[in-house]
């Protein structure tokens, strides 16, 4: 192909440079989400189109806002990607004081309550939820701190580290989203573990961890509601009533009533009839087990399965440390994430109000998961540059 | 590679991840295809509600198609309290709360009605009953809003009539776990469910099949809120045939009335203890004796059907079973047990006969008062006021109930056991049907009891310290021939005694139903007539026996028990052939009031029974009201109210 004229436009400088970022982009884990995102429009319709029509509203009303959700996304994506990784980390501090402010604003009277938990800034017909924010700033600047020393990770950074996410970890518990919170601790954990903290400070740190929930029990500081779904958790749903089991119950039930092969798509009657509540967004899954069998839930989490190992594999190749803790911290994060709400829409995890990556209705978790892909493209094709 | 290669670290990463989507695909393999088969199910029974459409039943029809029970449409707010109980605590207050608001009740009232025990936990409970539709479109509109609340329209029973004929035609109510058991649970193909409404007593639960008709469903698809989307299927509801019973509506009409009418004249009882007012009861029996059925049947005091429409109160049950205000609820027609006094006479008189110890024209000498022979102690007998009626033959006997007469019988009998046995008149009475249920066919009747010296002996060998003695006396045969001592008869035996004698000796097990229909009227099935046993009534028994029986009624020399209560009676055009008794049946020495007899006599068409509880003289009590029932079977006579007849007396 190297022929005579002189370079013309970006397609000849890719063309002759073999190691510019673009020739790099990593099409399998792009394709997974492209796809998991796709999925997400037609579950989404599915899960609220007959209630949207029941209350007299456009049934394509929410398929037309998370389409628009994406498109964000995919922009977002595209300018994170767009600018070198490493320049993230000179903002490292910056974005993580942004993400705490906008912590403290939440809580004050700036911000709004749903669903008991004060997590949202009205945006005119849009939510922001900057606990979403957080999670990226946190990885970044978690990533920035490990890289820039040796290994193993000395103690007094470890210290720093736990310091840096416990602050927004205990603004989001005050809102309370347990959720995110632990989102926020399966990142310090990924990040510190890759990072190469030593195995003793790993054990302590989860130790206090562990300690500082049991007493957060103990003196009554989580909600009735929480404590609910987590203790019914325990209880593995007999219950028959309407109380906090009756989601999770009907959870496994829309799921397994899917069978091999689903009971095809807009045919669930768990889905179309309302038994399970939350459907659109943390209990998403639901619809895609319900509607597409073992078969379409099966190809979903092989898909997550292969962004995962895209992500895991880009930190192996990155070019630097900063490159592989982030890709370690989106990690951590997305599986945490992603187990969590497979998980509690399946009975083997306790009911917290997380949203499934790419899937689940919402802006902001939508918004943050591009974004969080978009970092890991940009360390893996920037591998070799 | 050491420790802390970040190769190393990520191999851990790894491990960590491979494990959880290890564990997901595991889950989801146990969800969606070990045990898809049970969510399945699950999914299927969340989407629908089965809603049974009770079948109407069918109705309950007199002789000439008069409605005696129909429907009607009742719209009810029920609550089950299995659904309420799933509910957090508090939330059910506040459905009561809101519920009360809708049904203008107070949420206690609700509360309270809730509390019945007498419901299976699975039975909704009816709070609220016979609202406005509007109450019943409001419930349905804010269903969300109120769980375990159902708003239905029932098919329920209505009675155009009242209170009449309450014990013949029972009641109906919510089946009870007995029941369900007995007819092989809910899932049987007898169709009883939980909330089954089912015959209770009378013909609505001897007739239960015929009248049930055949349950609908309609299976509709509900969501979460168990708000119905729309209908999948629906069956409709079959309605139960209708039972045309053999009761005449106006003979009931007049049976009740003439009964209830004699009985408020008779309400002088207190008790002894306390000095409250007890009320007591009686009974009329009327049979058809040509087609083997019964006209009429009364009990006094009585009930109201309609109370059972929904589910009766405790107190209310308690106030139909208090003895002190005279169990309403018991059909004393079958179930009351009275010794028969003079109206016993019949039965020595056929047995004295059979035994060849009476000659209908042999006079005795009857001087008021009787020594028992063969006796040691307590060995003096008297007639009804010691009227001697110095010689009677069999015909004067009957009429003017000489009791001294049958005394004698009662003692030869004993005296010649040897060749006639210990129990002629024992024989006689089971001939007529004593000691038997008739077999009317209602669920319960009371066989009664008829005593002789093989069941004493039994009673005493059984029960030594509840008898003096096993053995039997001749005072016993003495006190048996005029309808005292260890005997006890209910009014439908006594009638049907009586419709017997009157036939010559076709004694019906009485049918209480001609056929059943369906609801075009189209036959399905004829109840035949029941003959119990064809009875062979003594030689030459029936002219003299037949002419003292109408003697009762019409002698004015001798005269006749019951001559005055029939006095200015159409003798000519209905003869009335009957017997007076007056007996005690309780410990109390207060005497019962009996009355027996059949007409028209030459052509006898019904047989009837009068049983006036404490009531006093049968001649001054009983008579008169069975000669005002049969004053309006006959048609010759205007009702008028019953009143006592003069110058009665015991016998």
């Amino acid at each position: 192909m190297q022929t005579t004229a002189a370079p013309r436009g970006l397609g000849a400088v890719l063309r002759r440079d073999p190691t510019a970022p673009w020739r790099h982009l990593d099409w399998p884990l792009l394709g997974a989400a492209l796809a998991i995102a796709t999925l997400s429009l037609l579950m989404v319709f599915s899960a609220t189109r007959t209630s949207l029509a029941e209350a007299g509203e456009d049934p394509y009303a929410q398929l037309k806002r998370q389409a628009a959700f994406l498109a964000l996304g995919l922009v977002v994506m595209a300018v994170v990607v767009a600018i070198d990784y490493r320049t993230y980390r000179d903002f490292a501090a910056m974005g993580y004081l942004t993400a705490v402010g906008l912590l403290v604003l939440v809580l004050t009277p700036l911000g709004t309550e749903v669903n008991a938990a004060q997590s949202w800034f009205q945006l005119g017909s849009f939510q922001l939820q900057p606990a979403e924010l957080a999670k990226l700033a946190v990885i970044v600047v978690l990533a920035a701190i490990c890289s820039s020393g040796r290994s193993p990770l000395a103690r007094q950074r470890l210290v720093v580290c736990t310091a840096i996410t416990g602050l927004p970890a205990v603004l989001v518990l005050l809102q309370p989203d347990m959720g995110s919170m632990l989102v926020l601790v399966a990142i310090l954990l990924g990040v510190l573990v890759v990072a190469g903290a030593r195995a003793r400070h790993l054990a302590a740190l989860v130790t206090i961890g562990v300690l500082a929930v049991v007493a957060m029990f103990h003196f009554d500081q989580v909600d009735d509601y929480q404590r609910e779904r987590l203790t019914d958790f325990a209880r593995s749903g007999k219950e028959t009533g309407r109380g906090s089991g009756f989601q999770g119950e009907q959870a496994e039930t829309a799921i397994g009533a899917g069978g091999l092969f689903g009971k095809g798509l807009y045919e669930g009657t768990q889905t179309k009839l309302g038994f399970v509540p939350e459907q659109q967004t943390d209990f998403i899954f639901t619809v895609v087990g319900e509607e597409l069998g073992f078969a379409g839930s099966a190809t979903l989490v092989v898909l997550y399965g292969v962004i995962i190992w895209r992500v895991w594999r880009t930190a192996l190749l990155a070019k630097d440390s900063f490159g592989t803790l982030v890709c370690a911290g989106v990690l951590a994060m997305l599986l945490f994430q992603v187990f969590e709400n497979l998980g509690m829409s399946m009975g083997i995890m306790p009911i917290t109000g997380l949203p499934l990556p790419l899937l689940s209705y919402g802006g902001s978790s939508m918004v943050t998961t591009c974004a969080a892909l978009g970092l890991v493209l940009n360390v893996h094709m920037r591998r070799f540059s | 590679m050491t420790a802390d290669s970040p190769r190393l670290r990520l191999g851990i990463v790894a491990v960590v991840a491979v494990s959880l989507f290890a564990a997901l695909f595991a889950r989801l393999w146990f969800l969606q295809v070990l045990t898809a088969g049970e969510h399945e199910l699950a999914a299927e029974r969340n989407q629908q509600r089965v809603v049974p459409l009770p079948a109407p039943r069918g109705r309950i029809l007199d002789r000439d198609g008069e409605v005696l029970v129909a429907n009607r449409a009742s719209n009810v707010v029920l609550i089950d309290r299995a659904e309420l109980n799933t509910l957090e605590d508090g939330e059910a207050e506040a459905v009561f709360a809101r519920l009360g608001a809708i049904v203008d009740q107070p949420p206690s009232m609700l509360e309270a009605a809730l509390a019945d025990t007498t419901l299976g936990p699975f039975t909704p409970v009816p709070v609220a009953e016979d609202v406005d539709e509007e109450v019943l479109v409001e419930v349905r509109e804010r269903q969300s809003e109120l769980p375990g609340v159902q708003a239905r329209q029932l098919a329920v029973r209505a009675y155009p009539h009242g209170t009449l004929a309450a014990h013949v035609l029972g009641y109906v109510g919510a089946i009870n776990a007995e029941e369900l058991d007995a007819a092989g649970g809910p899932d049987a193909p007898a169709g009883y469910r939980r909330a089954s409404r089912i015959g209770k007593d009378g013909i609505e639960r001897a007739f239960e099949d015929d009248l049930r008709g055949v349950d609908g469903e309609v299976v509709l698809e509900v969501d979460a809120d168990n708000v119905p989307i729309r209908e999948l299927s629906r069956r409709e509801p079959v309605q139960g045939d209708d039972v045309v019973l053999s009761l005449d509506l106006e003979a009931q009409q007049a049976a009740e009335q003439s009964l209830a009418e004699g009985m408020v004249k008779t309400q002088r009882h207190r008790d002894p203890e306390s000095g409250e007012p007890v009320i007591f009861g009686g009974s009329t029996v009327v049979l058809d004796v040509k087609e083997g059925t019964v006209a009429a049947m009364a009990s006094w005091p009585t009930f109201n059907p309609a109370d059972f429409i929904y589910e009766i109160t405790p107190e209310q049950f308690a106030a139909l079973t208090d003895p002190a205000q005279g169990t309403p609820f018991v059909n004393r027609a079958l179930l009351g047990l009275y010794a028969p006094g003079s109206t016993w006479k019949l039965v020595t008189a056929l047995a004295g006969m059979e035994a060849g110890l009476i000659d209908p024209l042999a006079t005795i000498n009857d001087p008021g008062v009787y020594t028992i022979p063969d006796c040691a102690r307590g060995c003096g007998r008297q007639n009804a006021g010691r009227a001697a009626y110095k010689d009677v033959d069999l015909r004067r006997a009957i009429t003017v109930s000489s009791d001294t007469y049958f005394y004698d019988l009662g003692a030869r009998m004993w005296q010649q056991r040897e060749r006639l046995g210990e129990t002629p008149m024992q024989d006689m009475a089971s001939l007529l049907g004593f000691g038997t249920k008739t077999g009317v066919g209602l669920p319960v009747e009371a066989a009664g009891r008829l005593a002789s010296p093989a069941v004493r002996a039994a009673q005493y060998e059984a029960n030594p310290d509840a008898f003096l003695s096993g053995d039997w006396f001749i005072g016993d045969n003495v006190n048996l021939a005029i309808g005292q001592g260890d005997v006890a008869v209910t009014p439908i035996q006594l009638a049907n005694a009586y419709a017997t004698f009157a036939t010559g000796g076709t004694r019906y097990q009485p049918n209480l139903a001609l056929r059943v229909q369906d609801q075009d009227g189209t036959l399905i099935r004829e109840i035949e007539p029941r003959v119990g046993a064809q009875v062979e009534l003594p030689a030459g028994a029936r002219d003299p026996v037949l002419d003292g029986l109408i003697g009762a009624t019409q002698s004015a020399d001798p005269k006749g028990t019951a001559y005055n209560a029939f006095a200015g009676f159409p003798h000519e055009a209905y003869p009335v052939a009957g017997k007076t008794g007056t007996a005690q049946t309780g410990g109390d020495r207060r005497d019962d009031a009996l009355f027996a007899a059949f007409a028209p006599a030459g052509d006898p068409r019904y047989a009837i029974s009068v049983v006036m509880e404490r009531a006093g003289f049968g001649s001054t009590w009983a008579a008169p009201v069975a000669r005002s029932v049969l004053g309006s079977l006959s048609g010759l006579e205007e009702p008028e109210a019953v009143k006592p007849a003069a110058g009665g007396s015991r016998a």
